[in-house]
């Protein structure tokens, strides 16, 4: 028995209370959830700490057979799952306490913080699982409590809509994945992850596994074409955006592409996949999130766009990239949320056009929204940067111009709709009537807490990639320099146009973009096509099925009723409950009787 | 001399006709008379029998009478079931008393 | 002489019970029953048995008869005549009946009865008690119990609940 073992345990534990008893807890139910965080945080930080001498794969026994392989309840240690603990506890942590404040007058508070120790301890399972099915579980898990929490307040239908949404399109990703996971067992009759660097099998087998596998990445991590639900799941509460449609949860897809590295490197066309979804990802997103005018969706679809990134990382063939910007990201991103959070919370509004000059109220929300945009922007010193600059140098050591191209536009649009965010929402004047006040101590700490670390992760995430480095190489200041430069020209266009209301462009140039802004507000019109395509019909089949149902096969049902009802009416008649009548009937019996008895 | 025939064609007749009150009559009183027609049927034979059979110590005469014994605790018995019935129902008519129906 | 008196008999017992089973008024029905009654009482006569004829008109008429008229006193507004006294099988059940009445009758016309009429002098009232107090003690005790039984149970019934 691990102490690794114990870490999902104690979220898992304070769900059971709190689902139990949370109602008569009141507060308390989020100081239990508060505390099993923590104490998963310590012990995570102690596998940390013994890592040099505990790395490797942790079996609590077998649970089933399959096939004569044995599938063990087994946890995984190694750089990579420590990463994901430490950053899924931590930032958890502050998370929670971010809620106390922010859900402070919800009629469900208990039921909220059993939801996200749900997710937690799922999440922290996720992380640890060493095989396929293991992870399968905790993967579902999570995609439970995203439902759960996205239609919290499921009395709006919107939020009931988008957690439908998010439930049915992630669902598409997860049956890809379980085939996946199934035709890998079937063709090198593995579930374990650590196997995956030595399975073969038949070519063309292996490679559509291996996309069908990211095909639950796709789903859970928003990637195009599944990356649909993200923008909606904002209708949950604001913390839980922070926390799982930002930090962690759709990490997870980032994180499995990750794990079976081993299995993408081996088979090009599927890696050669994931960068290409990554990519396009990226900059549609991206290009999305500069129209968007809702506070938290231009924030959805930035983490959109920097998944997409991180999977263009992997694609490209460096773990270390991804990874590292999963981790950076995870940081600021969460910190963007909770800022978003918190001017949401203090305004009540979450249109950035009725926003402006909220900076001199609310100075410390204020201030760490800015640092959390440069962190976003990539602008150096800050954690972005430095995971970024990794992505953008494996593009450019790989030779390919084109994936660099994408993530240099994806760069420069993303320093572009941040920095409009912020000039929109803090600076400038005040465009509707807002009582904006600074928020409660519970959130505030969080945010500033989670600032330093975008601020300084890119230093600390150093030694944690020890593992995957490899040395400086030509090629690396440049990258830098331009990375830079581009990060500065997006912050500074979008100054000139929402601050100084320049118009950069001619007339004429603006006015033939318009058709371009109409499709970018309409989201591609994505939504739309699914609609016509895919649930149109099949709605059209429901509808016809039901109607088959109900009519033709129920018709039959209900004509045997008819039929056994009416028969039944005809022969009820005999029954007249008249003595007389029954004496009358045995009376004949006898007659007939004596006449054949006595062959009369 | 009558022959013993037309005696048992007698009973059957008395039988025949209490049988059809017994299907017929809507008061349960008359069901209860026809009742005692069907006895006294079954008595005429007896009695016929014993005169024209022969019978040791009047056989057929003691069983008369210890049918007609029945048919008294028969009709005690029937009688205040009636006037229970009627107690209870307020109606005597058969096509009133359906409760094996309803 | 004697047959004439048979036939006499005969024809009362038929039309009084036809008259005991069709009657519309159902205390007139009693008082035919009581005639038919009386009738057969006439046909034990016939038959040389007196002490059953006796029997037959204590017991019956002014016993049972007694009951009838009692019950029917007593559950009086139902006797009218303007109710219909017939239920709506009627025809059907007089097809059964005739049918029943057309086999006994056959049944009883083919068996080969005995056509010598046995000397058997008539018993008298002492031979039936003695025969009943001796040969037959144990029905005739059976018959005691039954007739205590019904009217205890005639009691219980009969007794107001309330």
């Amino acid at each position: 028995m691990h102490i690794a073992h114990f870490i999902p345990l104690f979220p898992f534990l304070a769900f059971v209370i709190d689902i139990l008893i949370g109602r008569r807890l009141k507060i308390a139910s989020a100081y239990i959830a508060t505390g099993a965080c923590v104490l998963s945080f310590i012990f995570s930080l102690k596998v940390y700490q013994d890592f040099s001498c505990g790395a490797g794969s942790y079996d609590l026994g077998t649970w089933l057979v399959i096939a004569g392989k044995p599938l063990n309840f087994g946890i995984i240690i190694d750089p990579l799952s420590i990463m994901m603990l430490l950053i899924v506890s931590f930032i958890g942590t502050f998370i929670l306490i971010y809620s106390i404040g922010y859900m402070h007058d919800d009629p469900r508070f208990s039921r909220y913080f059993a939801y996200i120790s749900l997710f937690m301890s799922s999440m922290l399972g996720l992380v640890l699982a060493d095989n396929f099915i293991l992870l399968l579980i905790f993967w579902e898990g999570v995609g439970l409590c995203s439902y759960l929490l996205i239609a919290f307040w499921h009395e709006r239908p919107a939020a009931a809509a988008a957690g439908l949404k998010a439930f049915v399109t992630t669902r598409i990703g997860d049956t890809g994945f379980l085939i996946g996971i199934l035709l890998l067992f079937f063709t090198c009759g593995t579930f374990h992850f650590t196997d995956l660097k030595s399975v073969t099998g038949p070519e063309p087998l292996l490679t559509i596994a291996a996309i069908l596998i990211f095909m639950g990445a796709m789903g859970k991590s928003a990637q195009f074409p599944l990356h649909v639900w993200l923008p909606d799941a904002m209708e949950g509460p604001t913390a839980v955006s922070a926390l799982i449609h930002a930090a962690t949860m759709v990490a997870a897809g980032v994180y499995l592409v990750a794990r079976c590295f081993p299995l993408f490197v081996a088979h090009p066309i599927a890696l050669q996949t994931v960068a290409v979804i990554g990519g396009i990802s990226a900059l549609m997103a991206a290009s999305m999130a500069t129209v968007n005018n809702d506070i938290k969706r231009v924030l959805a679809y930035s983490t959109i766009s920097q998944l997409g990134l991180m999977m263009l990382g992997l694609g490209l063939g460096s773990v270390s990239a991804g990874t590292f910007h999963l981790m950076t990201h995870a940081f600021f991103k969460a910190l963007l949320f909770l800022c978003a959070g918190s001017v949401i919370h203090s305004v009540g509004i979450q249109d950035i056009q009725k926003m402006g000059g909220l900076f001199s109220k609310m100075k410390i929300t204020g201030t760490t929204f800015c640092i959390g945009t440069l962190a976003l922007a990539g602008v150096p010193p800050f954690a972005g940067f430095w995971s970024k600059d990794e992505i953008l140098l494996t593009a450019w050591q790989n030779h390919h111009p084109v994936f660099l191209i994408l993530a240099l536009l994806t760069s420069l649009l993303t320093a572009f709709y941040m920095a409009r965010l912020i000039f929109l929402v803090l600076f400038g004047t005040a465009r509707s009537q807002m009582h904006p006040h600074e928020s409660p101590m519970s959130m505030t700490i969080p945010l500033m807490v989670l600032s330093i670390f975008a601020f300084g992760a890119g230093f600390w995430g150093a030694p944690i990639k020890e593992g995957f480095i490899e040395g400086e190489s030509h090629g690396a200041g440049m990258i830098m320099t331009i990375s830079t430069l581009v990060s500065l020209t997006g912050l500074l266009t979008a100054y000139l146009i929402y601050v100084r209301r320049i118009t950069l462009l001619p007339l004429s140039v603006l006015n033939s973009l318009q058709g371009l802004k109409t499709l970018l507000i309409n989201k591609y019109y994505i939504d739309e096509i699914y609609d016509r395509v895919l649930i149109q019909p099949c709605l059209r089949l429901c509808r016809a099925s039901f109607d088959f149902d109900s009519n033709i096969v129920d018709g039959l049902v209900n004509a045997m009723a008819f039929v056994t009802q009416y028969c039944s009416g005809v022969i009820r008649r005999s029954q007249t409950g008249l003595i007389q009548n029954y004496l009358l009937i045995q009376v004949f019996g006898v007659v007939l009787l004596l006449i054949w008895l006595l062959k009369l | 001399m009558i022959p013993l025939e037309y005696f048992t064609l007698l009973s059957a007749f008395l039988f025949c006709v209490g049988i059809y009150g017994a299907l017929t009559r809507r008061n349960v009183i008359g069901i209860l008379i026809s009742i005692e027609l069907i006895l006294n049927a079954a008595n005429i034979n007896l009695v016929a029998f014993n005169k024209y059979l022969g019978t040791k110590d009047a056989l057929g005469q003691i069983f008369s009478l210890f049918v007609i014994a029945i048919a008294a605790a028969a009709s005690v018995v029937g009688l205040v079931l009636i006037i229970a019935i009627y107690r209870n129902a307020k109606t005597l008519f058969t096509d009133g008393l359906t409760l094996m129906k309803d | 002489m004697n047959e004439a008196a048979f036939y006499f008999i005969a024809a009362g017992v038929c039309v009084f019970a036809v008259m005991a089973v069709t009657g519309r008024d159902i205390f007139h029905c009693a008082l035919w029953l009581a005639m038919t009654l009386l009738s057969v009482a006439g046909i034990y006569f016939y038959l040389d048995a007196p002490f059953l004829g006796v029997i037959q008109i204590l017991v019956y008429v002014g016993g049972i008869i007694t009951l009838f008229v009692f019950a029917i006193k007593l559950t009086a507004n139902i006797g009218y005549k303007s109710i219909r006294q017939t239920s709506k099988q009627w025809a059907l059940a007089l097809f059964i009946t005739a049918l029943l009445l057309c086999v006994l009758s056959r049944v009883f016309a083919a068996h080969p009865w005995a056509q010598t009429v046995l000397n058997v002098p008539a018993a008298s009232i002492a031979q039936i008690g003695r025969s009943l107090m001796m040969n037959y003690a144990v029905p005739f005790e059976f018959m005691s119990v039954i007739l205590l039984a019904a009217m205890v149970g005639a009691i219980v019934i009969g007794k107001d609940k309330r």
